[in-house]
């Protein structure tokens, strides 16, 4: 904002930059920075006012430069734009003049409104989600810190574990607070409801790090250890109804007893939005295992702290990690090659959502361009039209800046009564486009028309007047008196080319948008032919976690389960039945280091996976293609323990170019080893962008009861009922355990159309702004052409008088037609070059200059060009020569 | 003379001052009532300085008010002076009219 205001100095004549212009920028930049420390709100209004003062003084002293202007004596009148009071006649003018010609004012100000509604709407997402500080104190000052190790097995980025936390808090010079988190869900039960909610682990530091306090209650310490948890505001009134007497009492907690210590304000979201609960639990270095990595870290840093510098500190203590906690070779190995990520708090929850944003933001604004530059075609037009008008008012003595002015004005109604309008459309179109947002976006509950929208608005329509009234007023400003004498005809070669560049203009910037938009589609199509690994049609999943005191162990849950299994299958419609601890595309599966038997040249090498449970019949229901060997029967779950199933890129991982069957691995650090007996096809887990993970599935139980069980496996259900079959399996759930609830109940066809939800609503509202500067590019071609024949009649006629056909003229106007649009595809062309790449990793399987997209759309642009080029060159050739040289 | 040249006039009358330092003063004596955004007053200091009202000089103190910014200061000439008071003079008429026709009582 400050380097726009700084820029509008530029618009100043040079004469009065040189005398005045260091200044001028200096003291625009020194009350933008007053304005801004007072406040957002007051930034704004004062940035809005000094750029249209500066807008205005500029054009003032180029009518009338105040430096050479020959020195008056004592008074000093005030020349060039006029007063307020002029401008308010001349607007009472234009819009008397905008009641008379309905047909023109629906037009302009039909289409300004439109585009800057949508631009209004979609500032208000982007400043709400992108441009609201975070709502912490200080915000500036909050780092995420991940790590990587390149050579490594691990993902490009990690989380950190426990032993950073430890050393970091102790040791760094550079922080203030630390803090570790992670997230997952989990079950609460307050009476008889019991709920999987989302709710994170924090250490207890993390909302004095985040600089947030209660609204109810206090805040955990250290000395809570694991015994309270803090509740959200949105759980404070929808589970207890707002009620205060909730601090202090106890509840079970995903697997424990906890008491609730305190209720965060509404405002507070961390480390989701959808976040309901932080289990606080304070970690202590006895005992400590290091290397269990993936947790979140957020650091407040001491004022003043460059990230740079906060990364060498914190690469340099993770260094002595091992010399304090110990841990294997393979630990020290990867300490080694470790080195700290920090990234501003903001980027790191706002990062996924703002490139999407941005460009779409970026679309509108192209889209209000392209509406300004055919408004500003329709008012040239009524320019020349004026023509005679202007030069008699010059005539008999009016001023060019008064005639400047007055076609200003007219401008400047059409754009108030836009202005006004579109606040209207984005309060109407605003809900719905919210509604059309994919879910996860951060922040969008917050979205709503507000005093800076409006504001925003406001300036948009400014500008808009400004962008398109500023060439009809220097043509109207600028009237041939000696065209008075003739009959008022002809338009001169130089106001033609104004329009015509126009035209091309909206037509590069058009095919810029629909170039983008064949680029989403195209990602779209490929991203829903993506083959996942398994079937996403006719299968229903849902969760419930019974809790009763008969399910002891492992043996009891897989029991239980496996009579549900039986129960399930008995209904009607339903043709195979599976259970899995992670349905793909619902939650991520759990990663960790494995070791497979005969790697013993080093036996502390191993083989990061990522490993699921799962039962009898699970790839059967999926339709996971059995490759090798076969999947997991009954008795892999109640006898013959000990089994397990790999996928594919597991097998290469572990065994490369060799027959896994039979074959034995295990959990690094882990005792009991387990057997190869399948393998199976490779499955997108987390979404159909990222390439497969390699997998290994166990059974639901192991040997040992109390090895492991699953506390709330998810249920996979093949039927062609899968969209009705909820209430009769909610039925089955409350009848064998009335006290769990049935959640996460979803058709795989839902997951996988959620998994494309945000490329789709990208997608989606770019396809539109593209059609929408297809459809004014049109308009503008055709209102040129139409013009030009319209001016050219008399000379068409003496064309054809004299023998030229009708095909000949067509073919004349639709050329000049081509020359225009195919000018503009070009340059359009070689900006889409320049700029596709903005749309990163938006993309998939397309490349940002893809040549099919690129010629097809152009391709398109000028066949439609053309289109709107025949219109008007078929009623040139129909033009009768006799009829028109009469008129002569 | 309008009433912002006037404001920019008097602000002068106290001593040499650089740009937003007029911009500041305008501001707080008129009450509010005139506050020429940036743009606005360096076309006003122009004109004054063409009609020649205003000089610019050296600035008083030899340390500047913002290091590492140049400031020009702008003070009266003597002409800038004399028109001053001719318009406080009129002013001052006018207002004691004012109050005379509205049939309040003059100041004191």
């Amino acid at each position: 904002m400050k380097a726009v205001l700084v820029g509008l100095v530029r618009l100043f004549p040079p004469a009065f930059r040189r005398r005045f212009g260091a200044e001028l920028e200096a003291d625009v930049a020194h009350g933008w920075d007053a304005a801004r420390s007072r406040s957002r709100s007051a930034a704004l209004s004062h940035g809005l006012g000094t750029a249209i003062d500066l807008m205005r003084s500029a054009l003032a002293e180029r009518w009338s430069p105040t430096l050479t202007a020959p020195a008056p004596t004592t008074t000093i009148r005030e020349e060039g734009m006029g007063t307020f009071a002029d401008w308010l006649r001349d607007l009472r003018v234009s819009g008397r003049g905008l009641r008379r010609s309905p047909g023109f004012a629906a037009v302009t100000i039909g289409t300004l409104a439109l585009a800057i509604g949508v631009t209004a709407g979609m500032f208000s997402v982007v400043d709400r989600v992108l441009l609201d500080p975070l709502p912490f104190a200080h915000p500036d000052r909050l780092m995420a810190v991940l790590g990587t190790a390149p050579g490594s097995q691990l993902p490009p980025e990690f989380g950190l574990g426990s032993e950073f936390y430890l050393q970091y808090r102790e040791q760094s010079k550079l922080i203030e607070d630390v803090a570790l988190y992670g997230e997952g869900t989990s079950t609460l039960r307050v009476g008889d409801h019991v709920e999987r909610i989302l709710m994170a682990w924090p250490t207890p530091d993390l909302f004095s790090t985040l600089g947030a306090k209660p609204v109810l209650g206090r805040l955990p310490v250290q000395s809570d250890e694991d015994s309270v948890t803090v509740i959200s505001y949105a759980l404070w009134q929808s589970w207890f109804g707002g009620d205060s007497s909730v601090i202090g009492k106890t509840y079970d907690v995903s697997y424990g007893r906890r008491t609730v210590v305190g209720v965060m304000g509404p405002e507070f979201h961390f480390p989701s939005d959808g976040t309901l609960l932080w289990n606080s639990s304070a970690i202590r270095e006895a005992g400590l295992v290091p290397g269990r990595l993936g947790a979140g870290m957020v650091i407040r840093t001491k004022p003043g702290v460059t990230p740079q510098a906060l990364t060498m500190e914190l690469t340099s203590l993770a260094k002595r990690l091992p010399d304090r906690f110990g841990g294997s070779a393979n630990y020290a190995r990867l300490i080694g090659q470790f080195r700290a990520v920090v990234r501003p708090l903001r980027d790191d929850m706002l990062g996924s959502v703002s490139r999407a944003l941005w460009v779409l933001l970026g679309a509108v604004t192209i889209v209000l361009i392209i509406a300004c530059a055919n408004v500003a075609n329709i008012l040239l037009v009524r320019v020349e039209g004026r023509h005679r008008e202007m030069a008699v008012r010059q005539a008999i003595g009016a001023g060019r800046a008064a005639l400047a002015r007055l076609q200003l004005a007219e401008s400047l109604a059409v754009a108030v009564a836009a202005g006004i309008l579109a606040v209207g459309l984005a309060w109407v179109t605003l809900p719905l486009m919210l509604r059309a947002a994919p879910p996860g976006v951060p922040r969008i509950g917050r979205v709503h028309m507000d005093a800076v929208t409006i504001v925003f608005t406001a300036g948009a329509a400014i500008v808009a007047a400004l962008a398109c009234g500023l060439l009809p007023a220097l043509r109207a400003s600028a009237p041939d008196l000696a065209r008075l004498r003739e009959s008022g005809r002809g338009t001169t070669r130089r106001h033609l080319w104004t329009r015509n560049g126009l035209v091309v203009a909206q037509t590069a910037l058009a095919l810029v948008l629909l170039i983008g938009s064949g680029l989403l589609l195209r990602s779209y199509s490929k991203l829903s032919h993506v083959d996942p690994g398994y079937a996403t049609s006719d299968i229903f999943s849902f969760q419930f976690a019974p809790e009763q005191p008969s399910l002891r162990n492992g043996a009891d849950w897989a029991a239980f389960h496996l009579r549900f299994m039986d129960r399930l299958r008995a209904l009607p419609g339903v043709t195979s039945v599976g259970i899995v601890d992670n349905v793909p595309l619902d939650e991520g599966t759990g990663i960790g280091p494995f070791q497979a038997e005969g790697q013993v040249a080093d036996p502390n090498a191993v083989t990061r996976l990522h490993y699921t449970f799962a039962g009898p019949a699970y790839f059967q229901t999926m339709h996971i293609a059995v490759l090798a060997g076969r999947e997991f029967t009954r008795e892999d779950n109640t006898v013959d323990f000990g089994n397990a199933v790999i996928s594919r890129k597991a097998a290469q991982a572990l065994w490369p170019n060799q027959d896994p069957l039979g074959r034995r691995l295990k959990p690094s650090g882990d005792s009991t080893w387990s057997t190869v007996v399948g393998v199976v096809n490779d499955v997108l887990q987390d979404d159909f962008r990222q390439p497969a993970d390699p997998m290994v599935y166990f059974p639901l139980r192991a040997a040992d009861p109390n090895a492991y069980r699953l506390s709330s496996p998810g249920y996979v259900v093949r039927t062609v009922r899968a969209e009705t079959i909820a209430p009769e399996i909610r039925a089955l759930v409350h009848e064998v355990a009335p006290e769990a609830p049935m959640y996460r109940t979803y058709t795989m066809s839902f997951l996988a159309q959620r998994s494309m939800n945000q490329l789709r609503f990208t997608m989606l509202t770019l396809g539109v702004a593209a059609l929408l500067a297809l459809i004014l590019g049109v308009v503008g071609v055709y209102g040129v052409l139409a013009y030009v024949v319209a001016e050219r009649r008399q000379e068409i006629g003496v064309r054809m008088a004299l023998g030229a056909e009708a095909g000949q003229v067509r073919r004349m106007v639709v050329a000049q037609g081509a020359r225009v649009v195919g000018v503009g595809a070009l340059i359009g062309l070689g900006v889409a070059l320049a700029t596709t790449r903005l749309l990163g990793g938006l993309l998939y399987g397309v490349p940002a200059i893809d040549l099919s997209t690129f010629a097809a759309t152009a391709g398109m642009m000028v066949g439609v060009g053309l289109l709107a080029s025949y219109m008007p060159a078929r009623r040139a050739s129909s033009i009768d020569p006799i009829e028109t040289l009469r008129g002569e | 003379m309008n009433l912002v040249e006037y404001h920019v006039l008097l602000a002068l009358a106290g001593g040499p001052l650089y740009g937003y330092a007029i911009m500041s003063a305008v501001a707080e004596e008129s009450a509010g009532t005139h506050t020429p955004r940036a743009g606005s007053l360096y076309r006003v200091l122009a004109r004054l300085l063409t009609a020649g009202l205003v000089r610019e000089t050296e600035p008083r103190t030899a340390v500047p008010a913002h290091p590492g910014l140049e400031r020009r200061y702008y003070a009266l000439t003597a002409a800038g002076r004399r028109a001053l008071a001719a318009e406080a003079q009129r002013l001052k008429r006018t207002a004691a009219v004012a109050e005379k026709r509205l049939g309040v009582a003059p100041g004191h």
